[in-house]
């Protein structure tokens, strides 16, 4: 669906000409391994970059340039995919087809703003600001604080702390508190020149534009230097070997819904080639809202407004999720397992494993009707198959049989039950 | 049919009004492998007090009843209405605000057998005392999911402040008390009064032949049979022009305090071109005033004053408006002595330039023009512009003819003398 152009050995040009937005927009994306102290600092530089500019030194200044290009949207922020940390630079705005008298090409000042923030950043004596570096080390800081707030959130991180301390699965990607506050505005220009200079770089360009001119001075706009860049060999991060016993952890906050959450274990990770059997028998199990997990523990049993499944593929993990009445702990659990060990006796109708197919189809194809979910969806496949379609992955969903969910269902091993519910319940134990 | 060009757009839309009073629109994207398809009520939770059709008195229902009867749609005596969408590869939902419940799904396959489900499933009501009871533990679970949201309690307690009588101060899906009173015949009873055809709006958008699409629903609204069209009689308390309560605080497991500051619109009473003129030159003073590019912005974020969380918002139906501009704060007594700063100066010495008019119209003309993208965003927002006769596709000639005089107005009646409300969350830990 894109079109690849090697600019250089590890940095890739991607570019897709479509008139179905009204939009152009582009994507670059700098690859490197998952540490806490690269989580943190890359994070912090993500809003330093987004923050000003050499060109427009201020906050205000740069936010200014963005609303006459028609409310340009332009910000850079980071995630993690297996032992992979991703900082990604998004831009977009309208095509200027769309706009009436238009006094300037808005796509093409767009993309000197972005090219300009990143190559010419807001440095002082060589290196970046103090009052914005700390300003933004403080930010980050309050964001991976806020996790506390959401309660449904929060509780699944706690649980992935329990099972993978300081592993990739429970690493936030932006950091921890103690990485953060290391950060001084040298060290950080410091990881700003090697994720420049070290990274695997993936740019990408999308809409009603001309991709082989844009091609043809890529190497013009984007000047990374010609060093030499080593990819990260992509592993899921899968446990395998000896069955641990499963943890039950109950916790307690001021709170009144429970939480009950419980997490699973598979060898079966992105790159393993029963990939798309998990995926069909997370679906099954709780995927949708024709899932026995919606079916069993909502509708016929009333006990939960949710109840669902993921599956975490790069971290060879599935979750449940549920928010319960904390006092219907036992039930629920006892009602999951059950789903669970419905699949393993092969208790799968032909109805379930259509109604499956045909939802994970449906949204593998929606997917591509935004041009976000088009970038972000090859990106992360084009590391299984270049060629890759959303009909090739249908085709693999729809060779899984009963056998194959129920054989998955095996594989499925249980490490944690865990439950964060309010102090009200503990009172009365 | 109508078929209305938008020409700078580039977009067509069909539209056709049946003789049950339906009124159904289909907008065809090309290059969509998607059709999103919505079936809206003119009905929400603030339509508490009405008379029944049929009858002539007015009645008031248990809180809670139009997102109850939302949930109740779905099921039927045969099963749950999501396995056959399942089935047809279509994801499928639905959701209750204040003025409307909307029923919806989104599939890139069988969009006809998808769509004949939708039309049944929501003018086929089922309702028994026995699945009205089971619902029950499952909403009870919803509203305590929201009872431990912090930003959620902030906003319905900053809205709660505000409005003294008018049901918009009450909570969509009710409290779990509330919801102990309804029954099946309660649901009939809205059911009847706010789901005939000529009370709704059917849009279609995306992967579509809008003929085809026109010709269908047609055919099938021919084949069942509606009692004729009525107006709907609502009735709404008077509401003063003040904030019933100016300041309240709230003790939640937060990490960091919350501040909101709610202020009241009035002269609510408006509709058509009014109404979306009114709601962009509200939009466009909130974005001059606290928008990334503002003074306010920088200040306050430089001094540590708001984070990430900040954010502000303007909202007008007819009977109610306000505006909510709140963030995490570890300096809540600053943050709304700074914003309440801003808001006065705008009031006493009012200095909104061309230039920040310009540009910030820009900005609007250039995030409508993006949300086009979202064939969500175009049937979401029709909609909700459609049950006020506003139009989407005035969007940017409205905006393109706004003056800072009505900037003026629309702030003059957003932010006067006892208007406005402070609501706080601290963390338990600070609790007296």
């Amino acid at each position: 669906m894109f079109l690849k152009t090697e600019l250089q050995s590890g940095v890739n040009l991607y570019t897709r000409q479509t008139a179905q937005f009204k939009t152009v927009s582009v994507a670059i994306k700098f690859t490197a391994p998952l540490t806490e102290e690269n989580a943190a600092s890359r994070t912090v530089l993500a809003n330093v970059l987004e923050d000003s500019s050499a060109q427009y030194p201020t906050r205000t200044k740069l936010r200014q340039a963005l609303e006459e290009l028609y409310g340009a949207v332009y910000y850079a922020d980071t995630g993690k995919r297996g032992n992979e940390h991703i900082f990604t630079i998004y831009a977009e705005s309208v095509n200027e087809e769309y706009l009436r008298n238009p006094e300037v090409p808005v796509f093409e000042q767009l993309l000197a703003l972005v090219t300009e923030s990143l190559f010419k950043p807001n440095l002082t004596d060589g290196v970046f600001d103090e009052a914005i570096v700390e300003r933004e080390k403080q930010t980050v800081i309050d964001r991976i604080g806020s996790v506390y707030n959401d309660k449904t959130r929060f509780a699944n991180k706690r649980m992935l702390e329990l099972i993978r301390s300081g592993q990739p699965a429970s690493q936030s990607a932006s950091g921890t508190e103690k990485a953060l506050s290391a950060i001084t505005k040298e060290s950080l220009k410091a990881t700003y020149d090697q994720m420049l200079s070290e990274d695997t770089i993936d740019i990408y360009i999308l809409g009603d534009v001309d991709t082989d001119q844009l091609t043809n001075r890529a190497e013009t706009l984007f000047p990374f230097t010609k060093e030499i860049r080593n990819s990260i060999p992509v592993t899921a991060t899968t446990t395998s070997g000896k069955a641990p016993t499963a943890k039950h952890i109950r916790e307690r906050q001021d709170m009144k819904q429970g939480k009950l959450n419980m997490a699973f274990s598979t060898p079966v990770g992105f790159n393993h080639p029963d990939y798309p059997k998990m995926q069909m028998m997370n679906g099954v199990l709780g995927g949708f809202a024709h899932s026995k997990l919606f079916i069993n523990v909502r509708e016929k049993e009333s006990l939960a407004y949710y109840c669902s499944s993921s599956y975490a593929s790069h971290y060879g993990l599935l979750y449940i999720m549920s928010g319960i009445d904390a006092e219907q702990e036992e039930k629920t659990a006892a009602l999951i397992n059950q789903q669970i060990e419905a699949l393993r006796n092969g208790d799968i109708s032909d109805l379930e494993i259509r109604q499956t197919l045909a939802l994970l189809s449906n949204s593998i194809r929606s997917s591509f009707d935004s041009a976000k979910g088009q970038i972000e969806i090859y990106d992360q496949y084009k590391l299984l198959d270049e060629n890759f379609s959303a009909d090739k992955l249908i085709r693999n969903w729809e060779r899984v049989t009963k056998e194959d969910i129920q054989e998955m269902a095996t594989l499925l091993t249980k490490e944690i039950t865990y439950l964060l519910s309010g102090r009200e319940a503990m009172d009365h134990e | 049919m109508n078929k209305i060009h938008f020409d700078q757009l580039q977009e067509t839309l069909y539209h056709k009004k049946l003789d049950n009073g339906l009124n159904v629109y289909v907008l065809p994207k090309k290059g969509f492998s998607k059709t999103y398809v919505t079936f809206t009520t003119k009905y929400g939770s603030v339509d508490r007090t009405f008379i029944p059709r049929g009858g002539n008195e007015l009645v008031t229902v248990p809180d809670g009843i139009a997102h109850f009867l939302e949930h109740k749609m779905f099921e039927k005596e045969d099963g749950d209405v999501f396995q056959q969408f399942s089935e047809n590869a279509a994801a499928a939902n639905a959701f209750t605000s204040f003025t409307r419940t909307s029923y919806l799904f989104s599939s890139t396959s069988e969009l006809y057998e998808n769509t004949k489900t939708l039309l049944d499933f929501v003018q086929q009501p089922y309702f028994t005392e026995k699945t009205v009871e089971k619902e029950k533990g499952i909403i009870a679970q919803e509203i305590t999911m929201y009872d431990d949201q912090a930003d959620w309690r902030q906003y319905f307690g900053t809205i709660e402040n505000l409005f003294e009588n008018h049901p918009v101060r009450i909570d969509i899906a009710g409290t779990v008390e509330t919801i102990q009173d309804i029954t099946a015949e309660h649901l009939y009873e809205c059911y009847e009064t706010f789901y005939h055809p000529s009370n709704m709006v059917f849009f279609a958008v995306g992967n579509v032949d809008p003929e085809e699409m026109l010709r269908f629903v047609e055919q099938d609204q021919q084949e069942k049979t509606f009692e004729a069209p009525e107006p709907v009689v609502r009735n709404f308390p008077d509401e003063p022009d003040y904030a019933a309560k100016k300041r309240d605080e709230l003790y939640m497991d937060v990490s960091k305090p919350k501040l909101m500051v709610g202020t009241k619109c009035r002269n609510t009473d408006m509709s058509g071109k009014e109404m979306l003129s009114r709601e962009l030159a509200s939009d466009v003073t909130l974005d001059i005033l606290f928008g990334r590019s503002s003074e306010f912005f920088t200040q306050a974020y430089n001094d540590g004053l708001i984070d990430e969380s900040f954010s502000y918002e303007f909202n007008l139906e007819n009977g109610f408006g306000f505006a909510a501009i709140g963030s995490d704060t570890e300096k809540p007594e600053e943050l709304e002595k700074l914003i309440k700063s801003v808001l006065d100066n705008a009031k006493n010495n009012w200095s909104i330039s061309d230039d920040q008019l310009e540009r910030i119209r820009k900005k609007r003309i250039g995030l409508f023009m993006r949300a086009l993208n979202s064939p969500e965003y175009i049937a979401n927002q029709f909609t909700h512009y459609n049950f006020n006769d506003m139009n989407l596709f005035d969007v940017v000639p409205v905006l393109e003819g706004l003056t800072t005089d009505q900037l003026k107005a629309a702030f003059d009646d957003l932010y006067y003398e006892d208007g406005q409300t402070i609501m706080t969350i601290y963390p338990s830990e600070q609790a007296k």
